[in-house]
């Protein structure tokens, strides 16, 4: 018996040892701004030593910072791995990590700390990455050693990795122009004209497309419980039951960047407010609290407005967003429209997801080849897991007749012709102390989203300081 | 990993069956020789003056700690170590994604919080809040406690069952409930408001209300308040009530100067762990407001800036530096609290001293 005991108490201790130090619990994470689709959390693999010479090396491809957790995309990121290790398995074996984006940015930062780090992250945007500034790789020597061709790259895109001095952390896989989509039948049912499909198009009534007749038409489109439009002296703004425009799932930046691109950091590195950006924060404040044609933050929350998949509830007449909507527009009939100009400029802000290499990783040489292979020979595949639209030229033209299999009645000429009005800076580019200041202006788009009767001008200013005090902190 | 987390489970449950087997002594199997030797050895110890400890004694002491190992193991592994490494990381600036850029910044972590405005902000909401919910909760629960334990209520154990259950639901899926309940359009809260002609506030996005609706939301899991207040009333010798009654005192007599000065102990227990909860709020703020302290931080408790800076900015040692002054806030305010006890907690049969 006492010797029983104390061989189990052994084990029990040994047991509670090799636990303590396996992989380590996910934190709470802070909520996204875009809702992904979750899938189930994954163990991270075991470590591996470095192989032999000969033999394969294994490449840890970490998925969930941007699109890839849910079930679907992970079955096809599962294929395209099994495709990748059949064709390139003697020399590399690729290993997905796949976390739930609610919590991969804890999980990456705790794999990171605990020097268990992942060669290859993505896909991921501008902002995951911006979120882990100073984690990445430096590309351009290993682009320019292996004379990787980038030529059938749009120049613009490859500058939207380039994270100031942390150089070129990734290269171009999948863009998400925007557009503006429009509910068919709350136009019908109004019998207003529907907006322009072609940019620097004239609207029905031959006046400007832009966002003063957004206004005007997005006004016509939104309704009380009664019937009442906003212009109607019996109109409530405590029961309107349908809106004409709500700019969704994107933060101020993204907002205002629709009336012209800019940034909040000016050319000396202080915190700045462009002049358009003030004007287009006017008109989306009077829209929510004077003209009432855009949702508060109340309505966003509320179940008329489907808890903030706004368009998707047949509730809101027009959106601006990107490609990827297509995932969640519900039963929708919508159609797409050119992005209304504003003072003779027009902007449809770009989403682009990439893949990038982490530092202290174990195979920097390994890793940049897997990842030339992903972007390169095997890029159709990869696009096909996330029905992205390739940052590939000699890919679009394909990809887009694909895509319109997919979507018949829609109008994805559109999403096309928006390439060419990128929002550059883009809106989500980054700024000194990116998460704080992420967060600084987050917390004045909460105040205004929420508080009618503001002096707008004033709190600007107040978020100007504000931002600077915290560009200067990182000085 | 998960293999080793199995085989820890399954070799876990069986020690902790033997060990329970093993506690019997009719269980276990002492061979007879043994059994002999360990009398001899007994009767050994009480004669002999040995000024160092018998075999016997250091064995057992042995197989104690061994059967105290895991816990020492888990103590040291999950909650130590943490901690001093904490203490570590809150001297330098230490951010878990750049590991690498690491440096030692001495007090320099403790000296930005004197300047720090949203420090100075986090504790002035969480005070704020605590000087609202601590006693509104406390007056709540109490008066549920003494509802559920009056003679003359029907169905006593249906109500204190009721009362009892939201604490078991768990906060994140209480808070997202109750963020559909108060919304201004399609909330119940405000609908019934409106039925009786009442304009409802708007409870998540005004910065003076949304302390209100903190404070209902966390009245609704008072049960467990309620549960320890019962216990507590129930404990109460019924001779003293028997004798107040002779004595003439009415219900509100009996109340004040027996019910109370006699669960004075179980009402400091509460007081405590209430006052540790307010510092430690969390988890309803930042389900509630996405973590953003909204509306003009208003929701910016201390934990959640904590959490804000360790977490989301990246700030890991500001934030560990964050951490341990909370742990010196809410020792001096338990230290304070255990002080004044002397004053007001009556432990029966010692008086008030």
């Amino acid at each position: 018996m006492r010797k029983l005991m104390l061989i189990l108490s052994v084990l029990m201790v040994a047991s509670m040892l090799l636990t303590a130090c396996g992989a380590p619990a996910a934190t709470p994470a802070p909520v996204d701004e875009a809702p992904v689709n979750e899938a189930p959390a994954t163990e991270a693999p075991a470590e591996t030593e470095a192989p032999a010479a000969g033999e394969p090396i294994e490449i840890r491809w970490f998925i969930g910072l941007g699109a890839g957790g849910n079930p679907e995309e992970v079955e096809k990121e599962q294929a395209f791995v099994d495709e990748f290790n059949a064709k390139y398995g003697d020399k590399y074996i690729l290993v997905m990590d796949v976390v739930q984006n609610a919590t991969a940015y804890d999980v990456l930062k705790t794999q990171i700390a605990s020097g268990d780090v992942p060669d290859i992250v993505g896909p991921v945007g501008v902002r995951g990455l911006w979120s882990f500034e100073g984690a990445w790789m430096d590309l351009a020597p290993y682009v320019e050693s292996t004379g990787y061709d980038v030529s059938d790259f749009n120049p613009a895109l490859i500058d939207f990795y380039k994270l100031g001095p942390q150089g070129q952390v990734g290269l171009p896989f999948a863009i998400y122009p925007s557009a503006l989509w429009y509910n068919k039948d709350l136009f019908d049912e109004a019998g207003i004209a529907y907006p322009p499909h072609k940019y620097d198009e004239k609207y029905a009534d031959g006046g400007d497309w832009d966002f003063a007749k957004l206004r005007e038409i997005a006004m016509q489109l939104t309704f009380d419980e009664n019937g009442n439009a906003p212009d109607s002296a019996d109109f409530d703004p405590e029961k309107i039951t349908q809106f004409g425009y709500d700019a969704m799932w994107t933060d101020i930046r993204g907002k205002w960047t629709f009336f012209e691109a800019g940034s909040f950091v000016g050319p000396d590195g202080s915190a700045v407010m462009p002049d358009v950006w003030r004007e287009a924060a006017h008109w989306y404040y009077d829209g929510m609290w004077k003209d009432y044609f855009i949702p508060n933050d109340n309505y966003v929350n509320s179940d008329l407005l489907a808890q903030q998949n706004t368009f998707s509830s047949g509730n809101v007449a027009m959106t601006p967003i990107h490609t990827w909507y297509t995932c969640c527009a519900g039963e929708v009939n919508w159609d797409l429209a050119a992005i209304p100009s504003y003072d003779g400029h027009t902007t449809a802000k770009m989403h682009a997801d990439t893949f990038a290499i982490l530092k202290g990783n174990e195979n920097a040489d390994a890793a940049f080849e897997v990842l030339t292979i992903m972007l390169g020979d095997m890029a159709p595949q990869l696009l096909e897991v996330y029905g992205a639209f390739p940052a590939r030229q000699s890919l679009q033209d394909s990809a887009l007749e694909k895509m319109q299999g997919n979507f018949p009645n829609a109008d994805l000429q559109v999403f096309i012709d928006g390439i060419n009005y990128p929002d550059n800076p883009n809106h989500e580019s980054g700024m000194p102390n990116f998460l704080k200041a992420s967060d600084t202006y987050t917390a004045f788009a909460g105040l205004i989203q929420t508080t009618p009767d503001l002096d707008l001008d004033a709190e600007i200013d107040k978020l100007v300081t504000d931002l600077d005090a915290v560009f200067k902190e990182q000085e | 990993m998960q293999i080793a987390t199995q085989v820890f489970g399954i070799i876990q449950f069986i020690y902790l069956i033997i060990s329970f087997a093993a506690s019997f002594h009719h269980f276990v199997e002492i061979p007879e020789e043994k059994k002999m030797a360990l009398s001899s050895q007994a009767r050994t110890l009480s004669q002999t003056k040995s000024k160092s400890r018998s075999y016997l004694a250091r064995s057992q002491e042995r197989w104690g700690y061994l059967f105290l190992s895991p816990w020492i193991i888990g103590f040291l592994v999950f909650t130590l170590i943490p901690i001093l490494g904490t203490m570590y990381f809150s001297l330098t600036n230490y951010s878990p994604v750049t590991p690498d850029q690491t440096k030692f910044l001495g007090f320099d972590n403790y000296k930005t919080m004197l300047t720090d405005a949203k420090v100075t902000k986090s504790l002035l909401v969480t005070m704020n809040y605590a000087i609202l919910s601590i006693p509104i909760s406390f007056i709540v629960g109490l008066g549920l406690a003494v509802l559920v334990n009056s003679k003359n209520l029907a169905g006593k154990n249906f109500f204190r069952t009721m009362f009892y259950m939201p604490f078991m639901i768990p906060v994140v899926a209480g808070a997202l409930v109750w963020s559909g309940v108060m919304n201004t359009q399609s909330g119940w809260l405000n609908l019934m408001l409106e039925s009786i002609g009442i304009k409802g506030p708007d409870w998540l996005n005004d910065p003076q209300w949304i302390y209100v609706a903190l404070v209902l939301i966390g009245l609704w899991g008072l049960g467990n308040l309620m549960l320890t207040l019962l216990a507590g009333m129930q404990g109460v010798p019924t001779e003293l009530y028997e004798a107040a009654t002779i004595d003439g005192a009415n219900g509100w007599h009996k109340f004040m100067q027996i019910t109370l000065p006699m669960i004075s102990p179980v009402i400091f227990y509460n007081m405590t762990l209430m006052l540790i909860g307010a510092f430690k709020y969390f988890d309803l703020a930042y389900v509630l407001k996405n973590g953003t302290g909204q509306p003009a931080d208003a929701t910016l408790f201390y934990n959640l800036n904590l959490y804000k800076n360790a977490f989301t900015y990246n700030l890991m040692g500001y934030g560990s530096a964050l951490a341990w002054v909370l742990f010196l806030i809410v020792l001096a305010l338990t230290i304070l609290l255990f002080k004044t006890a002397n004053m007001w907690v009556y432990y029966g049969g010692e008086g008030k001293s």
